[in-house]
């Protein structure tokens, strides 16, 4: 059929299986998707701008309604680099705590992912099991800060309150019984021939696309690039904790649902040995106490990488000697994620191009700011 | 025991027209309670299962465990505004859901529920072709969902229409198929072997037990019928928004829900008549009927347990799986059912 005759068809930016409010212009030959543009932008709430404006300790906030399935690591990005320019030291146990809730968060976005991909794929059940796996993540969230997603747990110079007694029993209560849950639900996908016929070989990204488009994370490990912050750069305290970074080389759809499933694996093994690491300490650097927020002054500019659920997360901060940031920009890696998207939905199925975007695990908090 | 003989009767003083006119009615009213009843049943019964499977509670604050949050939806249906698409072809539109439901009632009149609910001398269901109709009826329900999609002026409605026309063309070969092993195998007990009533008299074991491969066929293909997951395509949810029924809103998008529970339902007396011996049971009784509902329900909680737990198959896997597995399968059967039948004749 000549091009002329494409149909035209938007998906989203309301619609089922979009993920918050992508919208694909999708160009279909019958069932075929000819041509694809993610158009983005429904989310944008200003928040890089918004962060100019408010206090180093304050702009936390904007940070935990980027990545909000995830809000601990989008966190952690953000202290490693206004702590860097603010030269704030944390301690050990500060940084082991950090660790942990890092790793519950990057739990809970992947259980929220795989619920969602078995709704991409017309699967109801998966997405309440992964949701009572979460809820439990979210009670600890809430032992530990009073908040259940956008926790606004950690501050500059630390954390708001120190971990208690209890919430340290729920996190190894968790580590005890998540393997087994996590299990069940890894055999509810995986042992249906269904799901691995809509996976298998769908949606194949090589190597050297991925690394050309910028791709990190799940996604890029998935292609067979052996590439993790948590390892590359250490940060906190990653290099003392014994881990491994699964890698696959298919590149395909179920490849890079392996991947997040084995990193659940992962984050738990690094759950477990921190709970046990986890040293005496201040839980806050009095230097930041004593300047809470608008003594606190930076100069310079700073870039630091972390590892969040979604990939390499970077945030560059530019002070100006004032008590706010003069400029704070973020590295999202979801956007980078989803501008591959058109060159994976190529001359596949309607089915497909869902099938395919669902494993990209978007966003639109992080995507548009 | 037959209830609408004893109401004939029991108007038989009004004069025979009026006696058969009266009886006509109550039927029509049984069976539509009838079939009112058994969706109420079925959907709050989806629900808790649904829910079960899901580690949820499900329905529990309209009414003692939630048993009256049916009628308080079915209530918000029929109370909804019918928001109407701009663009709509106006006749086709309104009458999809329509012939969606009424075909599915229709389909209801024909099957043979045992003794106690014996509508044959009523209706057309006393014809030596039941099975015929039966399936020109079944036949007719993917019209509405065609019509549907094409009247509503939508592109996802479009695209789950053609979705439903490659399904139906793909699953409904092998149907026919498996139903005709059964009533070769009927013809060689039976001279009307097209009549659902003379095969469930005439059988001496179940037709799921001699034939196995026609039973699965058949199951599938009634999975098809019926378009949950995994073979929703002409809804495929989370792909086309709500495929053909995108447009429909309140009671018409209600007809088009019940269409699909019924659908189920049927499949699975359908399914039992045909396969499982029907109303007959392993106590015989006037009461027939309630065999009948058993092995439904049995079937349709599998229905639902298949539905719960599946992803959405791709079109183009069906139509593979319908073309090239069902059908040589439906075929491999079919001979298995002439040597049997041959077999029996001897």
């Amino acid at each position: 059929m000549p091009s002329s005759e494409w149909v035209e068809l938007n998906f989203g930016p309301q619609h089922p299986s979009m993920h918050g409010v992508l919208r694909l212009k999708a160009k279909l030959d019958g069932e075929i998707v000819k041509e694809i543009e993610p158009v983005i932008g429904y989310l944008h709430r200003n928040a890089e701008k918004i962060c100019e404006m408010t206090y180093f300790n304050d702009n936390l906030i904007y940070f935990d309604r980027m990545d909000y399935v995830g809000a601990m690591n989008m966190e952690v990005g953000y202290l490693e680099a206004a702590e860097k320019l603010l030269d704030i030291s944390i301690s050990e146990r500060v940084k082991w705590i950090r660790v942990i809730m890092a790793e519950l968060s990057r739990i809970a976005a992947h259980l929220v992912w795989a619920g969602a991909y078995g709704l991409d794929l017309g699967m109801l059940t998966p997405f309440f099991h992964c949701f009572i796996e979460r809820e439990k993540l979210l009670t600890i969230f809430t032992e530990v800060s009073g908040s259940r997603q956008e926790v606004n747990y950690m501050c500059v110079g630390g954390v708001y309150q120190d971990i208690t007694e209890k919430a340290i029993a729920e996190i190894e209560d968790f580590v005890r019984e998540f393997p087994k849950r996590l299990k069940d639900i890894f055999n509810m996908l995986m042992k249906n021939d269904i799901f691995l016929s809509r996976t298998k070989g769908i949606g194949i990204l090589d190597k050297e696309t991925a690394i050309s488009y910028g791709v990190t994370g799940p996604m890029l490990r998935a292609s067979g690039v052996e590439y993790d912050v948590r390892k590359a750069e250490p940060y906190l305290v990653y290099d003392q904790v014994n881990f491994d970074i699964p890698v696959s080389y298919k590149g395909d759809n179920l490849a890079r649902v392996l991947v997040r499933f084995e990193e659940m694996r992962q984050s738990l093994k690094i759950v477990e040995q921190a709970i046990k690491k986890i040293p005496d300490g201040p839980y806050f650097n009095p230097k930041a106490k004593k300047s809470l927020m608008i003594r606190m002054r930076g100069e310079g500019d700073v870039y630091a990488r972390t590892e969040s659920s979604k990939g390499e997360f970077g945030v560059y901060i530019v002070g100006d000697g004032g008590v706010k940031p003069y400029r704070v920009r973020v590295r999202s890696p979801t956007l980078r994620n989803l501008s591959v998207l058109p060159e994976l939905a190529k001359d596949v199925m309607i089915a497909d191009m869902i099938a395919i975007s669902g494993t990209l695990d978007l966003v639109f908090g992080e995507i548009d700011r | 025991m037959n209830i609408l003989l004893r109401l004939q009767e029991l108007f038989s003083p009004l004069g025979h027209l009026a006696s058969y006119i009266l009886a006509y009615i109550f039927e029509s009213l049984f069976l539509v309670i009838f079939v009112t009843i058994s969706l109420i049943v079925m959907i709050y019964v989806f629900r808790k299962y649904m829910a079960r499977i899901q580690q949820r509670i499900g329905p529990n604050r309209v009414g003692k465990f939630g048993l009256l949050q049916l009628i308080a939806d079915a209530l918000k249906l029929v109370g909804k505004e019918n928001i109407l698409p701009k663009n709509r072809d106006d006749l086709p539109y309104k009458l999809a859901p329509a012939i969606v439901f009424v075909s599915l009632v229709l389909a209801f009149t024909i099957l043979p529920y045992g003794d106690f609910f014996y509508l044959g001398s009523f209706t057309v269901t006393h014809s030596e072709v039941t099975i015929v109709l039966l399936f020109g009826i079944i036949a007719i329900m993917p019209i509405g969902e065609v019509l549907a999609g094409v009247s509503s002026a939508n592109k996802y409605a479009l695209l789950g229409a053609l979705r439903a026309v490659a399904k139906d063309v793909s699953f409904e070969i092998p149907m026919m198929l498996s139903v005709l092993a059964i009533v070769m195998m009927a013809s060689a007990r039976t001279p009307s072997s097209l009549s659902l009533e003379s095969i469930l008299s005439s059988e001496f074991l179940p037709y799921g037990i001699l034939e196995p491969i026609g039973l699965f066929v058949f199951f599938i293909s009634m999975v098809a019928r019926a378009s949950y997951t995994p073979f929703d395509l002409g809804e495929s949810d989370s792909e086309l928004v709500s495929g053909h029924s995108t447009e429909y809103s309140g009671m018409r998008f209600g007809m088009f829900y019940m269409g699909m529970f019924g659908s189920i339902f049927l499949g699975s007396l359908i399914v039992s008549i045909l396969y499982l011996g029907g109303p007959s049971g392993p106590v015989e009784s006037s009461l027939g009927f309630i065999w009948l509902i058993i092995k439904a329900a049995i079937l349709v909680l599998i229905s639902f347990t298949v539905w719960l737990s599946m992803p959405r198959i791709r079109i183009d896997k069906f139509i593979n799986f319908g073309w090239k597995y069902l059908i040589p399968i439906a075929m491999i059967n079919l001979i298995l059912a002439g040597i049997i039948t041959l077999g029996w004749g001897l």
